[in-house]
Formats: structure tokens, sequence, C-alpha cells
């Protein structure tokens, strides 16, 4: 008890605490978390659980049905299909094809740029750049994408003129041309954003150690995939998983592109696109049992690719430790 | 500092649940469309007794800048109003879900920011004349013209009769052709040869086959036609015990634009796009272009372009089938604060003959005025040189409005149609075969109207 006392005593003779600063400055923040992200969160959860569609200008329930949404949405259709999976598989095949190029290309300039061997000059221009096609909105750089692709757009013109396509050749009929320009605008839009990201991980490493592998006789490659990487991959796994994050909630590039109605054949419709669809008469049941769909997928990838690769980084190092100490 | 910070997490969490504790009662009484209504009516009368005490602000919901155009051009508006447009595209209906939840929300809006006004298309003007988010027009002094054709009445009343707005324009379409091509076709550019040659279908069928033979399209749109076949259903898209139904011309129409696909009488392009509308420079190697009176403004400024264009190679015929297509009604918002303006645009677009002689003359429109079309109609002085070579042709339109009726109509048939032709397009343009086609819309139509019973 005496023990007690003098600690709480010397603690309050010690000095003014400013710990609680920070938890008031952070207050803000945690309120609107609060009410506008994690209670609309629960909200969404509650109202999957609810029939309540608006035909026309008559609002149809609430009506509690319990699991009956969840159960729609995974019943297959007609001919077998079990449509919200094929949404989900559309929505990462669009992500893989645009963060593939995207995460290899702002890997491969990270390096260029702060190699210090190569020493590029006016990076600042270049920076500004890369970083630039992010700037523009999603829906007008895909409104652009439309302009220049469509029937009567100058990319055809040009190829037809090349004779590289004939005048029935439509790139919005295609799964591959549709497929390949979202990933394409997703790729030019995000590939700077990555590049800066991994720019700054990079420079946090000690040049150092770059400079006494290659003293050591390490090559390029070595040093990348024994000393970079390893030491990027904390922030290499940020990245990775907003990219999915983002990835799995892709919608304006797409929607925009087919005006919401992912030609062809619906293969480029993305979960959160089919999500709009419900929300077109305010079906916010069915678009509750989506969003809780989305939010255990997004869940279970991240937990996944968090696990997989920081384990892989964090072992070999321990084991590396765990050795040196031995021949010491 | 530890007990402090708990307190605080929880006073937060309290703070939250009680936060989402208050807003889902009034989340969901709000969305209920009866309590909302009943408010909106109980509301009306409130403001409406005081004809003089008139609001400052009038806001109008619309879908696209025609009706501005001529809003701006021959309405007056009366000095110290200010007229705010708010405009949100019909494409996926979102048009209908701005309005909507701005009406929904009239009753609780404060008066400037009430909906006066707001347009609605033929496909979906039932869904609003039915319901008390729309004002009796005879509540404000206005009475309806005995000019006015009697569907633009009928379009605008609800199940009891009670009229809830009006319509500056009547909506008689036409087949709009190309004389130079025809000629090349048909051997003849005269409006009755021409006529003779595709009143019916099977001989529209055989011309585009021809056409085809010289090099020519049909149609310029796989759906260029639907209106023409959708508008004489006998049966509406929806029965009364909510089973979705194909009308036979709904059918008649899918053959038809397979067969012209698969021969190349026209192409894959949708009604609005710029590869059809191409098709109308002098350029162009399509004959038939089908729509009303606001087509030519609407629809065919490629051909009036002043280079590019080719003004006066164009006349219009009733072709195979009657139809009309569109039309804009102009309603009154319950709530609104300006039943006196209302009341006098109401009037400038359907009765003030100036400027209902003006839509005719200067903008190209078929209007809403039996009167005044007739006059223009016997005119033999009166051509339409805008664009056709002369032609007189609201004596073409005159005639065929004559036979428009309103019937089988539902409040479906926006996102209906548009779903069905972007789902068939697919099909036309060989991404898919028939039955995903049909599977997708199928699909579409489980997604927007829930209680719509599907044919299984």
């Amino acid at each position: 008890m005496t023990k007690n006392d003098t600690a709480k005593n010397g603690r309050r003779k010690n000095g003014v605490s400013y710990a609680k600063w920070g938890y008031i400055f952070i207050i803000p923040f945690f309120v609107v978390y609060l009410c506008f992200t994690l209670a609309p969160q629960f909200l969404t959860i509650y109202n999957s659980f609810f029939e309540s569609y608006r035909v026309g200008l008559t609002q149809v329930g609430p009506n509690f049905v319990g699991i009956e949404n969840y159960k729609t949405l995974f019943s297959p259709d007609s001919s077998g299909v079990i449509l919200v999976l094929k949404y989900a598989l559309n929505t990462f095949v669009l992500w893989i094809l645009g963060a593939v190029p995207q995460f290899v290309i702002a890997l491969l300039l990270a390096i260029f740029f702060t190699s210090y061997r190569l020493n590029i000059k006016g990076q600042g221009f270049f920076k500004t750049v890369i970083y630039m096609p992010n700037l523009i909105m999603a829906a007008a750089f895909s409104m652009l994408f439309y302009t220049l692709f469509s029937r009567v757009g100058p990319i055809q013109a040009l190829l037809e003129h090349w004779g590289w396509i004939d005048a029935s050749f439509d790139f919005f009929s295609k799964q591959v041309t549709v497929r390949g320009m979202i990933a394409l605008m997703n790729f030019l839009m995000w590939f700077g954003n990555t590049t800066i990201v991994l720019m700054a991980g990079i420079m946090g490493i000690d040049q150092a150690l770059f400079e006494s592998a290659t003293i050591d006789g390490a090559n390029a490659v070595q040093v990348f995939f024994r000393v970079t990487m390893p030491l990027l991959m904390p922030i290499f796994v940020y990245c990775l998983i907003t990219a999915m994050i983002g990835g799995i909630q892709m919608f304006d590039v797409p929607q925009v592109l087919t005006n919401g109605k992912g030609v062809p054949n619906e293969m480029t419709r993305t979960l959160v696109m089919y999500l709009n669809g419900y929300l077109t008469n305010k079906n916010y049941g069915m678009a509750g049992a989506i969003s809780v769909f989305i939010f255990v997928v997004t869940g279970i990838l991240s937990g996944f690719v968090y696990k997989s690769l920081v384990a892989q980084y964090k072992d070999p190092q321990r084991k590396h430790r765990e050795r040196k100490g031995n021949v010491l | 500092m530890k007990k402090l910070f708990a307190i605080l997490l929880a006073a937060l969490m309290i703070l939250s649940l009680t936060a989402c504790g208050g807003k889902t009662p009034a989340s969901s009484a709000a969305p209920e469309g009866s309590t909302a209504a009943t408010k909106g009516e109980t509301k009306a009368p409130e403001t409406t007794p005081a004809p003089a005490a008139q609001g400052k602000v009038f806001n109008i919901y619309a879908w696209n800048e025609e009706f501005k155009g001529f809003f701006e051009k021959y309405y007056k508006v009366p000095d110290g109003v200010t007229v705010n447009w708010i405009i949100n595209p019909s494409d996926n209906g979102v048009y209908q879900q701005k309005l909507d939840e701005a009406l929904l929300n009239q009753a609780n809006a404060k008066d400037d920011e009430k909906i006066d006004m707001f347009l609605a298309e033929a496909d979906y003007i039932g869904k609003y004349v039915d319901s008390d988010y729309t004002m009796d027009i005879t509540s404000f002094g206005f009475k309806n013209a005995d000019t006015m054709y009697e569907y633009t009445i009928k379009a605008a009343s609800d199940s009891k009769g009670v009229c809830k707005g009006v319509s500056f324009q009547c909506c008689p379409a036409a087949v709009i052709y190309r004389k130079s091509i025809a000629k090349d076709v048909l051997g003849t550019d005269v409006p009755e040869e021409v006529q003779a040659k595709i009143d019916s279908w099977e001989k529209f069928d055989k011309v585009a086959a021809d056409a085809k033979a010289k090099g020519y399209y049909m149609t310029a749109s796989f759906a260029e036609t639907f209106r023409t076949f959708s508008n004489n259903c006998t049966m509406p898209w929806v029965d009364a015990n909510g089973n979705l139904q194909f009308d036979p011309q709904i059918t008649a129409w899918m053959d038809q634009t397979e067969n012209y696909i698969k021969n190349g009488y026209t192409l894959t392009a949708g009604v609005w796009d710029a590869e059809k509308t191409n098709e109308m420079f002098k350029t162009g190697k399509t004959m038939c272009f089908f729509g009303p009176a606001w087509y030519y403004n609407f629809c065919m400024n490629n051909a009036m372009d002043p280079q590019d264009g080719c003004v006066g190679d164009w006349c219009i015929v009733k072709g195979p089938q009657a139809y009309f297509w569109g039309g804009t009604w102009l309603l009154a918002a319950t709530g609104s604060d300006n039943t006196e303006m209302l009341k006098s645009i109401f009037e400038t677009f359907t009765t003030n003959e100036e400027v209902v002689t003006n839509l005719v003359k200067a903008e190209n429109q078929y209007p809403n005025n039996t009167a005044i079309a007739q006059k223009f109609a016997d005119d033999p002085n009166y051509g339409n040189t805008a664009i056709l070579d002369g032609q007189n042709d609201i004596k073409i339109f005159a005639e065929l409005a004559k036979d428009i009726k309103w019937e089988n109509h539902t409040n479906y048939d926006q996102l209906l149609n548009e779903g069905l032709q972007n789902k068939l397009q697919e099909f036309y343009n060989g991404s898919v075969d028939k039955d995903t086609a049909m599977k997708n819309f199928y699909q579409y139509v489980k997604e927007t109207y829930p209680n719509i019973k599907l044919p299984q």
C-alpha cells in the first residue's frame, strides 16, 4: 500500500503528464470515425437482414427477413452461376491485371530513383509526371478512354487506317479489350502513387547496407532480393494491402467506361457495380448483404496477405540473427 | 490516466450507439412513402390558400437542357424570382432517383428549396402523376384548353382523372428519310411514292434489302425502330399481378432487328450513340430515321451542320406503322409556393399563340395545340426548311396525332425499355448469344425491380 502511494505521489511530483493531450487531440478523429464509419458499418450489417426497397415512390418494407438476402445472393441463377462470385472473380481479375504491372514498374522506378549509383537527374520532374494521372478524377479519365476507344473515336479510326483492325471491330464488345482498358487505366492512375511510397520506404533503408553488400560482391539483383526487398517488406505489404482494398472496391473506372453496363456480358462488372445496381431502387437489404460480403472478403484477403508476406520476411531475419548469435 | 481513457472510450461508444439508435427510427420512418406523402398533402393546403404570397425561388428538375432553352427564350420570369434548374441525366434512372429523393423530402424542405415544377417523360410519368407529390392543376386555377391533345391530358392525369400537369409538345412520330438515297434505292424521292413503298413492315424489309444491295443502311441503330413497335403494344410490360410480359410487338422488334443485324441492314449502335448520329452527315449511308418533331433539334444536329450536314435532303412520311415517341410533361409539384408562376408557364407553352407559333416556326416543334397545328397544316406557304426540303411536316404530324392513344403504359417502362435494349445490344454486336442476353436482361429486371415476377 505504501509502495503504491509513493508511486502515485512520485508521479505527481515528477512533473506534468502531457500524455492526456495526445488523447484529447485524437478525440475528434475517433468521434468522426465512430459516427460516420463504424456506426454506418453496423447499420449496413443490420440492414442486410431486412427486405427494404422502393418501387417508384412507394417504400416496400423494411421487413425482417433473416438471412433471406444472403440466400438470394448466393443462390445460382438459371444457368447455375452464382452471380456474386462471378462479379468477385471479375473484380479480382481486373485488379490483378492492373496491380501486377503497377507493382513491378513502381518497384523498378523506385529503385532507379533511389539508386546512388544512377543518380538520375530531374527526379522532381519525373515524380510529378508519373503522379499526374492520379490527380485526374477516375470518372474523367474513363470518359477520356471511352472517347478515345469508342466506335467513332480516334484510336479506332487510326487502327482501321493502318489496316490492323477492320471496320466491324468494336473495343467494347470484347472481354480482352475492355478488361485491358480498365487494367491499363488503374495501372496508369496508381503506379505513380506506389512509386512514391516505395521510394520513401527505400530511402528509409540505411544506404550503408547497399554499399557494404556491393563491396561484398553482391550484384544488383542480389542486392534487390536479399537487401532491399526484405527491408522494404513492411511498406510493400502496406502498399499491397491498400491497393487490394482499393481493388476490391473498384467502381468508377469500369462504371463510367461501360456506362454501368459491364460489357461484354457483364464480364467487367465489379462487386461494387453490382451493389450499385441494387441501389437504383434503394434496395438496402441486398446492397447491405453485398457490402457485408465485400467486407468479409477484404478482411480475409488482407489477413492472408499480411500473414504470408510478413511471416516470410520475418523468419529469415530471425534465422539470420540466430545464426549470427551462434557464430559469435 | 488509463481509467480516464477507458471512461472516455466508453462515453464515445455510448455516444455513437445513441447516435445510431437515434438514427434508426428516423431513417426507417422517413422513406415510408405514405407518411411523407400525407405530410405533404396536409401541408399543401396551408401554403396554397394565400396566392398573393408567392415564393422568390422557382426550382425546376429536368434531365436535359431542351426545355430550358425554350423557357429562357419564351417565358418572361416575374420580377424578383430566381429560377433554379436542377439537371440530372436520365441514363440508368439517375434523374428519377434524384427527383424521388427531392420529392420525398419535399414536405420538410424550406419553401425556397421545394421543387416547384419538374419534367417527366412518357416512360415514367405515371409514377409521379399517380402520387401525392404532384398537384391538381385546377387548384391554382389552370384549366386545360380544348386545343390540347387528349392523350397529353390523359397521360398527365391520375387514375381518378385529376390532371397534374401539361405537355408543351405533342409527339406523333414518323420516318425521316434522305431524299438522295431514296432516289437511288427506290427511284423516287417524292414523299407519297416513298410512303407507298414502305407502308408495311414487309415492304420496309424488302426496301432494306435493296438499300443494302446498293451499299446503304436502312436504319443506323439497332433500336431505331424500337419505339414504333413498343408504342403499338397491346399489353403493358407488367400485368396487374406483377408478371413481366413480352408483347408480340416487342418480339416482332427483336426478330426484325436480329434479321437486320444479320443482313447488315442496320448498325449495332444505340439510338443516342455518335456512331448513329454521324450517319446524318452528308457522307452518311443511312436512308431512314425514326422520330417525332423534337428529333430534329435533339438528334439531327449533324444533319444541320452548315459544312458537313445535308439540310434540304430530307423528307418525312408516315412509314410502316403509326406511333408516338416520348414527350416532355411539365408537372406541378405539391408544396410549390409559386403557383401563379406555374399557371403562367403552363399557359405560355400551351395556349399563348405567339409562343406556340414560335415553337413551331423557330424551334421546329410540334405543339400541343390543335388549332395552331391545324393552321400550319393548312398553310400552303408553310414548309420546314430548317432541315427538310420545305415539305409541310406539320401536315403529316397533324394527321398522325389524331390517332395517338395513351394506353398500356407502366411506371417501369423507362428502365425496362432501356435495359432490354442495352442487354440485346450485346447480342447484336456479337459479344453474347441471344439466350445469355435475355438471361442478363432478366437478371437486370430482378435487380432493378424485385417486385416484378419473371417468366420462368
